[in-house]
């Protein structure tokens, strides 16, 4: 009796946990009945492993933390500051592999009402005292790869997500960061002497 | 009739009880188990490690993974043991003792014991950090349970020396149960791998394994290969799942089981490889181990 209410559970946290989503006979059924002690046993799984769907959330993610600089020094124009990249460039291990699923589901979380900031405040707020700093900035970079018709193109980095994250009077503060191109200064093109 | 109808219902379910019984609860010896057992032992040890080197940065009392992160992530009915280790001390005490229990299991001291003990660790583990868990973790951790069900340590063990055994020990059916439930598992887990990648288009176009082999961090670096042919992409995309499917239906067939449980020896590392999860690859492959049929009975 107990391998058959087993194998049910099997199946619906099989058919629950798809990336697709789920029916709802089948969320309630599974949360009901089956998570309550499937999921301390971590077997409430779905093993979908898609391994890739070529899409942007399927690229390599690191994690990036610099202090915090104003644009204008970051794009050049000032000293130049110390990068603290998880993983490590060319760390191919499992421990990097797991700074990477870290860097997708803060990006992914982004989406999610209750998780939402969380993890890059978490982030930054446990990288201060490694990186010696009480203010920072937290990036999450993609490595997209090109399409198949552009297999030679090499790989181009994307900002997935960028938060300043800082201490003040112990209490810490979540800034979101717009990307570069919206806070780009403005290049007066009116013609000397004034334009109207 | 009535009578006819009755006595065929009646037939058909003695014939499917006694199929259920043969299938689930036919004794079978250790040695097959005793091996899963060593192989998801050091696997599990490897996964250990590859947490261990940042189990503060993640777990210590200011580190990333805090109780507030977890309360936003967790489902709650979700347990670890590391959730009353406040301390970095107490971390890694739990940890440590985690690996010392894998390392019971991979040469089988005190193996009742320490099995549930292993998997119980592993799943607590996998709930402090659910947002670091891989595809290797998860079948490490079904895998465990299993192990958990029968009597691994009945051979190729340290328990079975210190009991004076040179012979085998008598087979049971407890370890026909633990087999029968990871060759289950292995067929549910090759079946909703083809699920879940065939819903996308770059696995019908053929381009799935480029976009593999294309990031940073792949292990075989296969990109001038699959640049310089189109066909050769296309094959390696269908052949992965083609052969997931093949292995999912494959072991349930008296013919097939023995040759797709062992193609699965290679196949599920050599994925695993392609795919830049090499662990997850190990972890099929110790499955598909179990999937190979003993010489004699027939299961």
């Amino acid at each position: 009796m107990l391998l058959v209410v087993y194998l049910v559970g099997l199946g619906l946290c099989v058919a629950g946990n798809t990336a697709s989503g789920t029916s709802h006979l089948v969320g309630t059924l599974k949360d009901r009945l089956f998570a309550p002690w499937m999921v301390p046993l971590w077997l409430d799984l779905g093993h979908d492993t898609r391994l890739t769907y070529g899409l942007p959330e399927d690229a390599d993610h690191h994690l990036e933390i610099r202090p915090a600089v104003s644009r204008p020094a970051r794009q050049g124009n000032g000293p130049a500051t110390a990068v603290l990249r998880f993983p490590a460039t060319g760390d191919h291990s499992e421990r990097g592999a797991r700074w990477r699923r870290l860097a997708v589901a803060t990006v992914l979380a982004e989406e999610d009402a209750e998780q939402a900031g969380v993890l890059p405040a978490a982030i930054g707020a446990a990288l201060f005292r490694v990186a010696g700093n009480d203010d920072l900035e937290v990036r999450i970079v993609r490595r997209v790869a090109p399409d198949y018709e552009s297999a030679r193109s090499l790989r181009r980095d994307e900002t997935a997500l960028e938060v300043r994250v800082r201490r003040r009077d112990g209490e810490l503060q979540l800034i979101p960061l717009p990307p570069a191109e919206e806070v780009a200064p403005l290049v007066d093109t009116a013609p000397p002497g004034g334009g109207k | 009739m009535a009578d006819r109808f009755r006595s065929s219902i009646a037939a058909l379910g003695a014939a499917l009880s006694t199929e259920w019984n043969r299938f689930w609860f036919t004794p079978a010896p250790a040695q097959r188990l005793a091996v899963v057992r060593s192989l998801a032992g050091g696997l599990g040890l490897l996964l250990a490690w590859s947490w261990a080197g940042d189990l503060m940065a993640w777990f210590g009392p200011d580190g990333i993974v805090s109780p507030e992160v977890l309360k936003a992530w967790r489902s709650p009915t979700a347990l670890s043991l590391f959730d009353v280790a406040r301390s970095s001390a107490a971390v890694w005490a739990f940890f440590l003792l985690g690996v010392v229990l894998l390392g019971m299991l991979t040469v089988g001291a005190m193996t009742p014991i320490a099995a549930p003990l292993a998997a119980l660790f592993w799943a607590s583990l996998l709930h402090r950090g659910p947002m670091l868990v891989g595809p290797a973790d998860d079948v490490l951790a079904v895998i465990l349970w299993c192990l958990a069900v029968g009597r691994p340590g009945d051979a190729l063990a340290v328990d079975r020396r210190r009991a004076g055994g040179a012979g085998a020990a008598a087979p049971s059916w407890r370890n026909g149960l633990a087999l029968g439930l990871l060759r289950v598992h292995a067929a549910v887990i090759a079946a909703a791998a083809a699920v879940a990648q065939l819903k996308a288009d770059v696995w019908w176009n053929g381009t799935a394994a480029w976009f593999l082999a294309a990031r940073e961090s792949t292990r075989v670096d296969l990109t001038g290969l699959l640049a310089g042919s189109e066909i050769v992409t296309n094959v390696v995309t269908h052949a992965i799942v083609l052969f997931e499917i093949a292995f999912a239906a494959g072991v349930w067939n008296r013919w097939t089981r023995p040759v797709v449980a062992r193609a699965g020896l290679v196949g599920w590392p050599l994925i695993g490889l392609v795919a830049g999860e090499p662990m997850w690859g190990a972890a099929m492959a110790i499955l598909a181990w179990a999937c190979v049929p003993e010489e004699a009975p027939e299961r």
